[in-house]
């Protein structure tokens, strides 16, 4: 983000935004006073440009777009670590959740590509399957992601041990996840989920 | 349940990874109960509980394939029994949530068609080893004790966490684990990160991640004076185990920096000139060794570092 200076007013503050995070989480991002515990036992905060309370503070201002526009959500491993410690109840693993489902609506703007094409390859995989196919989720993250070398070592030794199975069958009732993902898209459709 | 009468039987939701890269896992599982004369029936058809990549952009699908895998339980006698602290960690919370929120509980109930079935107990191996089988029973059981092997019980994240959830043990210092070490006759390490993350699903989008959290457990393992880390998540057990001589790779040099010359090894994390492997076991391998189960039936062919010698040289194999 070039510019730094932060702007409080009507029309830079996205209250409409903080609402939406707050009723996906069920969490309030107003209870947070800023103690900065969730950031101190944060494993991935070393490797955020807005450690987790900061991620608060920001959704606090309205700024939306600015948390968006960033790594921070896509580093989080979902631990727990800061839901379980926050003083507060503000259940941090939630919000991040709803911040993620946000920005996977807006498909993007993330610039953390890789977690999210990781992620719809977990999901795809399900649809299709109706149970993770590991070798096809790795196979089909490095033909994506242009990393086709990447763990090109550990997968003929996975498969040695036994660990990665070349083929894999559907569930015999793979119709009824079909028609859960059907459903939960008609609803967000008729508005009755979010 | 009348004690001591009625045998234990319960349903098992194995979870993807069991049938997969941690296969190990699930072989271990199978071989202990049979040994313990525990009923373990597999739930049919089961899907994916949609672990963390689901509830990370789509948390009512999330709700809805465990809310389903929980209809799917109810068909087979006894409370579920899960082995995968993902599932786990997935299965309870949507309990939870549901039985908390009746608008979510009404939507995932559409989205499956049916009644969402909230009632049917779901519990982790490692609680159903250390209180309803017990740790006592569990002690009298054991033929062939693991003694003299130095333990790091590694919980990872989602065991305990968040703490009204699963309900296993405190969120911050639990014991389970090295109790039921200790009825093996194996030897519990004091080390600190026990609780860290491993960083998980990052393997596959971010593997230097989880090469550097991984790092950090294995040398505070290795500090502690641990042979071996015992796990009971197959993501925990592929990023130490499958990963380990990548870490080993990454991190093993000494450490030549200026700043790890004037701090010193402690402050570095790759800067450890002890490099032993560490074979990494799921609770039930250890368990079922303990039982007398014979070490084919473990799957160690499986894993990567290779714990024979260790073993070997414990005189337990």
């Amino acid at each position: 983000m070039k510019n730094k200076l932060m702007h409080l007013s009507n029309e830079t503050m996205n209250v409409g935004f903080v609402k939406k995070v707050e009723a996906l989480s069920g969490s309030s991002v107003r209870r947070c006073f800023q103690c900065g515990k969730c950031s101190a036992g944060c494993p991935m905060s070393a490797f955020m440009e807005h450690p987790p309370n900061r991620i608060v503070r920001l959704l606090q201002l309205g700024q939306g777009q600015r948390v968006l526009a960033g790594r921070s959500i896509w580093y989080c491993a979902s631990c727990e670590t800061c839901t379980t410690r926050c003083p507060n109840k503000v259940d941090l693993a939630a919000i991040m959740d709803a911040l993620r489902k946000l920005s996977w609506d807006a498909d993007g703007p993330s610039k953390e590509s890789y977690v999210q094409l990781a992620n719809r390859l977990f999901i795809e995989n399900i649809r299709t399957y109706g149970r993770q196919y590991e070798l096809r989720l790795g196979a089909a993250f490095n033909m994506k992601s242009g990393q086709f070398l990447k763990d090109l070592m550990l997968g003929p030794k996975l498969i040695s041990k036994g660990k990665l199975k070349m083929f894999h069958s559907k569930n015999k009732n793979i119709g009824e996840i079909e028609a859960i993902f059907k459903r939960i898209e008609e609803m967000r459709k008729k508005g009755e989920a979010l | 349940m009348t004690p001591g009468k009625k045998r234990l039987n319960y349903s098992y939701y194995p979870g993807c990874s069991l049938h997969a890269s941690g296969r190990e896992y699930d072989i271990s599982t199978r071989a202990l109960f049979k040994a313990l004369n525990v009923g373990l029936k597999e739930v049919p058809d089961w899907f994916c509980c949609g672990a963390t990549p689901a509830h990370n952009v789509d948390e009512l699908l999330s709700l809805s394939l465990c809310a389903k895998n929980l209809s799917l339980a109810e068909q087979v006698e006894g409370d579920l029994a899960v082995a995968c602290a993902a599932c786990f960690s997935r299965l309870k919370t949507t309990q939870h949530h549901l039985k908390e929120d009746e608008e979510r509980r009404k939507q995932v109930e559409t989205a499956i068609a049916g009644p969402a079935a909230l009632d049917k107990p779901v519990k982790h191996i490692l609680e159903i080893l250390a209180r309803e089988f017990g740790l006592s029973k569990l002690e009298e059981s054991v033929k062939k004790p693991l003694l003299g092997l130095k333990v790091a019980s590694y919980y990872g994240c989602l065991l305990t966490r968040p703490p009204e959830v699963p309900e296993l043990d405190d969120c911050e210092d639990p014991s389970i684990m090295e109790d039921i070490l200790r009825a093996l006759g194996a030897e519990p390490v004091q080390w600190s990160h026990r609780m860290e993350c491993c960083g998980a699903n990052f393997t596959l989008s971010r593997p230097g991640v989880v090469l550097k959290l991984s790092n950090a457990i294995l040398e505070s393992a290795r500090r502690a004076g641990a042979d071996c880390i015992m796990v009971a998540c197959p993501l925990c057990h592929g990023n130490l185990d499958i990963r380990q001589k990548e870490i080993k790779d990454a991190y093993g040099a000494p450490d030549s920096t200026l700043f790890g010359n004037i701090f010193g090894s402690e402050l570095q994390q790759g800067a450890s000139s002890d490099q032993r492997d560490l074979p990494v076991f799921y609770i039930t391998q250890l368990a079922a060794l303990a039982m007398g189960v014979p070490s084919g039936n473990l799957g160690f062919e499986s894993v990567i570092t290779d714990p024979k010698p260790l073993l070997r040289e414990k005189q337990l194999l």
